[in-house]
């Protein structure tokens, strides 16, 4: 192994686990495969609304999505070896000061990320399925060809968007095409030639008919993209200006509305002005959302008994929540100690960041309503998405303060935050099944997000700041 | 002259380490106080947790009255910091953060304050300048504004001076001796011995956590020693 890559690794290993300590790190993926154990025992029950073949096409789909929100490398150039770890010293950043570029640099941080989150999440997720198989009647060698294929979906995923987003980076019209040209492609597919949308998927294709042409297919379009992409890479992203004129004032006195405008203000310029700018949340949140409408469309179409529109609310709602890690990328508590705030104040403050991006959330929902023609069940989707979205954010805040993208990898603090929103994913679902209109006493679970959201101010102001 | 900051047996363990071990002083509003000591020793510590930034172990300090342990982001309304690592939002304009730092301090005339410390530092050509895109003496010459920009009586400045041109340092230097003639208090932390004798009108210094000494600068100068002797045979004694 290339010694940068190795010390890379080290390097991501000791920032985990001098937060944490390295038992509650090394649990993570336990915690992970133990989960997908005991999910995967489940599975037999829900043959009744949907067969084992239409799961496994799910969950190589979700994979490809799963993917697709991890791969906008080629977006953030060299932000994206910051993100998560804000001003600590990396030796992302060895190419100032030696003899490395930063391609070789960037090269070596892909693959770390990669190898990293195949650790955390890919193959504890397979093998506690694999390990589930004995129990439910699915041959073992099959599982272990499936864990595979789901590691190929994942892998086509995550190049398929990192190729999209350095075309991006180099030119958003050509990207435009290109997403035109493939949608078409597409549509004529599906309409004038009857091919099955969902079987096109080669590492899919791949775990239902082995072949070594399907094999090498499934290879190339995890490596070339990737290929493409390492070499197009724009490290340095250019930037539109250098100079800006002070829009706090202006973009402040838009927000009045809040107590809190000019940190609202702050954290919108942040988004905007950061490397790749507003496309992080095309790719990191808008296009996977778009992916998984498509699927759930395509599967649910299927099964007349479930509402398409209501499965979606819980997965956008669930999705959404998520925009709270992006805000909090952007700013430690650090760049605010020696000021005269409180880590509530800053919490506040993004929580009201988070609401005003939700209404993209809420737009896509009503599209997707009226899209399907299920008006109908507008309402109670509206209540779910709602409740669910804040219900997480609310537990996202307590866990992990403003720290959610690396809190999350402590395997207690995950544990706990998955004990508290993964049951009430559930019941949704299942009353979203049952009774839909049910789902309209939901927004009853806002207080509990409320008082949870009180309580976690008072946790993370007597809380000592994370220092690396 | 009453004590603007006392501070009481102030102690600050991480694990098995004394960062701060038991320091107690008191400093009188006007001063120029210097905490000296070698990188490590708990200078930048006893600052953090002077101004709240951090929670001592054991003791406590008084700001202005105030007790940091109960009103911590009182004290930080009411003082300006200098933090050892300058870290001003990347994608904001140096100009935007003065304004944001105005806004969170709920201050009125926030422009022009902010004028008077662009031509004062000479960083005007740099307002419109992303943070991340700054030198690190522009960075310096930011945060050394922001910590001002309210008027403080009070401010805990933690190596203000490094990254700083010549020209800016004579400019700061003379900008903190006005700042005490009219009454303010400086809390200075510092291991470039010569910049503390040349302003400081009292120094302590710091080492291994524990305060080896206290005192007017003008007992070295009335002795003729060197801060440079002194501090080293201080630091030699008890190493």
């Amino acid at each position: 192994m290339p010694m940068i890559l190795k010390t890379m690794i080290k390097e991501e290993w000791r920032l985990h686990t001098n937060l944490f300590g390295g038992l509650m790190f090394a649990f993570f993926p336990l915690l992970i495969g133990i989960g997908t154990f005991v999910a995967s025992i489940f599975l037999p029950y829900l043959e009744t609304i949907m067969t084992t073949r239409q799961m496994l096409q799910l969950a190589h789909y979700l994979f490809v999505i799963f993917g697709m929100s991890i791969g906008a490398f080629g977006l953030f150039g060299r932000e994206v070896m910051n993100r998560r770890f804000g001003q600590a010293s990396l030796i992302a950043y060895s190419s100032r000061s030696l003899p490395v570029s930063e391609r070789t640099i960037f090269f070596n941080f892909f693959i770390k990320d990669i190898i990293y989150y195949i650790i955390l999440w890919i193959l504890p997720i397979t093998m506690g399925f694999v390990f589930a198989t004995p129990f439910i009647s699915i041959n073992s060698i099959l599982a272990l060809l499936a864990c595979g294929t789901l590691i190929f979906s994942f892998l086509i995923g995550l190049s398929i968007v990192f190729f999209l987003s350095t075309l991006y980076a180099h030119s958003s019209k050509l990207l435009i095409i290109l997403l035109v040209a493939l949608a078409s492609i597409v549509v004529f597919l599906i309409r004038y030639l009857t091919i099955d949308i969902t079987t096109l998927l080669p590492s899919y294709s791949l775990f239902y008919q082995p072949s070594l042409r399907k094999l090498l297919l499934s290879l190339s379009l995890i490596m070339i993209p990737s290929i493409l992409s390492l070499i197009f890479l724009k490290v340095d992203y250019p930037e539109r200006k250098k100079q800006y004129e002070n829009s706090l004032p202006l973009l402040s006195k838009k927000l009045d509305f809040s107590p809190h405008a000019y940190y609202i203000a702050k954290d919108f310029l942040d988004l905007k002005r950061s490397e790749g700018g507003l496309g992080k949340i095309i790719f990191s949140f808008l296009f996977p959302i778009a992916l998984t409408w498509v699927f759930l469309y395509i599967f649910l179409d299927l099964i007349p008994t479930i509402s398409v529109i209501m499965i979606f609310s819980i997965f956008l709602g669930i999705v959404s929540s998520s925009i709270y890690n992006m805000l909090t990328e952007f700013d430690t508590f650090n760049q605010y100690m020696f000021l005269p705030v409180n880590v509530s104040t800053v919490i506040k403050s993004k929580i009201i960041s988070f609401m005003l991006i939700s209404i993209v959330s809420l737009i896509i929902l009503i599209f997707a309503a009226v899209g399907t023609n299920q008006l109908v069940y507008f309402i109670p989707a509206l209540c779910s998405f709602i409740t669910i979205s804040l219900y997480s954010l609310s537990m996202t805040i307590y866990f992990t303060g403003l720290h959610p993208t690396l809190l999350m990898y402590n395997a207690k603090i995950f544990f706990q935050y998955i004990l508290t929103v993964a049951p009430l994913l559930f019941v949704f679902t299942i009353v979203s099944i049952i009774n839909p209109f049910a789902l309209l006493v939901s927004p009853v679970l806002l207080l509990v997000s409320v008082y949870v959201v009180r309580q976690s101010y008072k946790k993370w102001n007597i809380w000592q700041p994370l220092s690396f | 002259m009453k004590n603007v900051i006392e501070v009481n047996n102030l102690t600050k363990n991480f694990g098995d380490l004394k960062a701060v071990n038991n320091v107690s002083l008191s400093i009188e509003e006007g001063e120029l106080f210097g905490l000296l000591g070698p990188n490590g020793s708990g200078k930048t510590t006893m600052i953090k947790m002077m101004t709240g930034q951090i929670k001592p172990t054991e003791g406590g300090a008084r700001i202005l009255g105030v007790d940091v342990l109960k009103d911590p982001t009182r004290v930080r309304e009411l003082v300006g910091i200098i933090p050892e690592q300058e870290n001003p939002p990347s994608f904001l304009t140096s100009e935007e953060y003065l304004h944001f730092v105005g806004k969170i301090r709920k201050l009125d005339n926030i422009e022009s304050r902010c004028d008077k410390w662009f031509r004062l530092l000479d960083f005007e050509n740099q307002r419109k300048v992303l943070c991340k895109d700054l030198s690190r003496g522009t960075r310096q010459k930011l945060m050394f504004s922001q910590a001002f920009i309210h008027d403080p009586r009070i401010a805990f400045i933690d190596e203000p001076l490094i990254n700083l041109d010549p020209i800016i340092q004579r400019t700061v230097k003379d900008y903190l001796e006005d700042f005490i003639g009219d009454g303010g208090t400086i809390f200075f932390s510092t291991h470039v011995l010569e910049i503390a004798e040349e302003i400081c009108t009292r120094i302590g210094v710091i080492d291994k956590g524990r305060l080896l000494h206290d005192g007017p600068i003008q007992e070295l100068k009335d002795t003729k020693q060197h801060l440079e002797d002194f501090f080293l045979k201080l630091i030699k004694e008890e190493g």
